[in-house]
């Protein structure tokens, strides 16, 4: 058992290529137990990566790796019984039915909850005896959520778990991960869903090249970047940037996909003085709305692109 | 020992419940045997052919052949011993019968103190056409026995046996058969271990305790059963339907086939080292099997290649596991020794699995 102050994972300067390629390049963080931690980045940041490292799936290139205090590498096995790893890839054995699967994984663990809680645990009662083939995208999800706990782990991995989900499939799973928190299960997830990351994350790493750019909660990583909230609409044609960053209180101006964006320490000022001038040029500003700046502004400012794609 | 029992039992439901590979597993072997047992068992209507080797040129075996051709069931062809021989061995006919000489000195005396033996060449692992003309070769013997000598014995027969690597023989098929049954089941394996890394199931049950050994021999031990079941399917066809003489002992013949298929799971598990995609993996392995099954001897005789295909022939680990497999069970001509045999089956085992443990990549 881990002592109570004692991070559940701890890395510290971790690098790992593959060829030429960087793939993880100096990254050092820890978690807490009880913590449920967010690793946020688009394709290729290393994200996955790194989360492999941690279950005893790869060997890091150098760096110091412990989970529940042991080395990763010599104690993969130790680490193995107490950790509960969901990947991106859910088909295991098509063929065979929810209850089957349940039971054939709990049988690799020195010990393992009964297949009924799980499946129910999972919601998957109606679907106890169907084979995994037939199962939904939301529901094949689950069931990988439920073989990830089937030993009752400390902790758990999710590698994008909400991935190619409707939004009602994406929520039910948010409640179970929010559920294993309530529980006291530390939780480190991937995801490339800034939503999913600001909803269930105590503590988000933005990861991109390899590196970690930012890391703390969402709204201490809002907060250290942006003072301002954000004044957006669409206009055609666009607006001049020039004279756009120059209206009251804006600080900086982007414009993408027919969208402009102006960040603002005086939303009223800002408005008032982009009226003037949408009117003065014969334009009508449609859909103007303000916000707040969000999770995806900070990954805009970091990066210098949008999460999505 | 409880996982690998439970790990076993999800890969043979994984088996049972997808139609397609029960059908190439089970079916497809069986539709082979009873194909060919039926296309080429019939002696039905056709006639036996007969090899007349005439040693004596004279009167008297100018009557005994034609007392031959007159039978209905046979039909005769005249050459020399030679001649016959590597025509019965490539299966052109399925018995010789030899005149010797000094038939007619014998014939003349008839005080029934001398003799002669007519020589009766059978192919013995043909059972029903051997029991046909060894019938009939007697009758004939003994009628002119009667006619020329009272029924002293002046005529004898001298059985002797030859064997045919015949086609239409399928005594020669059911060996061969289950060799082929083998060689896919082994090289076959290759297929779903592909599709279970590119789909990350071999990542996912590797972020487990499970030892990695248990997952290769629950593997290992379907195969083997796969094997067992279609040994026992072909072999039961052979006997129930075509009435094939096995030879072999169970021990012996469970053990070929064990090993037989340990050495092409082998190649399996070596093949899956380096392949990446499921459809680069069936697409190669079609590649490998198909020829194989064609330049092995296995539904041609090995004698009827050119020399240099009998070459290729050589290379291939199958022609020896289905002449190892004839020899056993039913006595057939030999490609190699048996021990040669055994020892070049072993040899591919050790060495592809040696590689293959080295090569094999979870991901």
């Amino acid at each position: 058992m881990t002592e109570s102050g004692e991070p559940v994972i701890r890395v510290a300067d971790l690098y790992k290529c593959y060829g030429d390629v960087k793939a993880v390049d100096g990254v050092s963080f820890t978690v807490a137990p009880g913590e449920v931690f967010g690793m946020l980045g688009p394709n290729g940041a290393g994200k996955t990566t790194t989360i492999e490292i941690l279950e005893g799936l790869r060997r890091p290139d150098s760096g110091a790796v412990t989970v529940f205090g042991m080395d990763v590498t010599r104690h993969a096995e130790s680490i193995k019984q107490r950790t509960g790893v969901q990947l991106q890839t859910v088909s295991l054995y098509p063929r065979l039915t929810v209850t089957e699967l349940l039971d054939l994984f709990g049988s690799f663990y020195e010990r393992h909850l009964p297949t009924k809680q799980l499946i129910d645990a999972v919601d998957l009662g109606e679907r106890a005896k169907a084979r995994s083939m037939n199962l939904s995208g939301g529901q094949q999800q689950r069931l990988s959520i439920a073989l990830a706990l089937v030993n009752d782990p400390e902790l758990i991995f999710l590698d994008e778990p909400t991935t190619g989900l409707d939004p009602q499939a994406r929520r039910s799973l948010w409640d179970l991960v929010k559920g294993l928190q309530s529980r006291g299960k530390t939780v480190m997830l991937t995801t490339h869903y800034m939503e999913e990351a600001a909803e269930l994350c105590d503590r988000v790493a933005i990861m991109d090249h390899g590196h970690i750019l930012e890391m703390g909660t969402v709204p201490e990583l809002i907060g250290r970047r942006f003072k301002e909230r954000a004044v957006f609409f669409d206009t055609t044609p666009q607006l001049p940037m020039d004279r756009l960053s120059k209206l009251d209180g804006v600080t900086r101006a982007s414009q993408e996909d027919g969208q402009t964006l102006l960040y603002s320490r005086d939303v009223p000022g800002t408005i008032g003085t982009l009226l003037a001038l949408a009117d003065g040029l014969g334009v009508e500003p449609h859909n103007l709305g303000i916000r707040q700046a969000t999770l995806e502004d900070v990954f805009l400012d970091l990066t210098g692109r949008a999460l999505r794609d | 020992m409880n996982t690998l029992l439970l790990l076993t039992v999800a890969n043979i439901k994984s088996l049972t419940r997808d139609r397609a590979a029960l059908f190439w597993t089970f079916f497809f072997p069986v539709m082979f045997v009873l194909l060919f047992g039926v296309l080429f068992s019939g002696t039905g209507n056709s006639k036996v052919k007969v090899g007349w080797v005439d040693q004596d040129n004279s009167q008297a075996s100018m009557g005994l052949h034609n007392a031959f051709a007159n039978v209905p069931l046979l039909s005769l062809q005249s050459g020399t011993l030679d001649e016959e021989k590597t025509a019965m061995q490539h299966g052109d006919i399925s018995a010789i019968i030899v005149v010797p000489s000094g038939l007619e000195a014998v014939v003349a005396k008839t005080n029934g103190k001398s003799s002669a033996a007519l020589g009766l060449f059978t192919d013995p692992s043909q059972t029903q056409t051997t029991q046909v003309v060894q019938g009939i070769v007697a009758q004939i013997a003994n009628g002119f026995n009667l006619q020329l000598a009272n029924g002293s014995e002046i005529v004898k027969v001298e059985q002797l046996t030859l064997s045919s690597t015949n086609l239409s023989n399928v005594a020669y098929l059911v060996p061969s058969i289950l060799a082929m049954a083998l060689m896919q089941l082994g090289i076959f394996a290759a297929i779903p271990l592909v599709q279970q890394r590119e789909k990350g199931i071999l990542k996912r049950i590797g972020a487990t305790p499970l030892a990695r050994w248990k997952l290769v021999a629950s593997n290992i031990l379907l195969r083997l059963m796969v094997a067992t079941i279609d040994g026992v399917l072909i072999i039961g066809i052979g006997i129930a339907l075509f009435n094939v003489q096995i030879v072999g002992s169970v021990v012996a013949m469970a053990g070929l086939i064990l090993l037989g298929a340990g050495a092409f799971l082998a190649i399996g598990f070596l093949l899956a080292s380096f392949l990446k995609t499921e459809e680069q993996a069936t697409g190669v392995v079609q590649v490998i099997q198909m020829p194989m099954m064609f330049l092995s001897g296995i539904f041609f005789s090995f004698d009827f290649m050119p020399s240099w295909l009998q070459s290729v022939a050589r290379l291939l680990p199958l022609t020896y596991l289905a002449d190892a497999l004839r020899q056993v069970m039913v006595n057939g001509t030999q490609v190699a020794p048996l021990g040669v045999d055994l020892a070049i089956l072993t040899g591919w085992l050790v060495v592809c699995l040696a590689v293959a443990a080295r090569t094999f990549r979870w991901e």
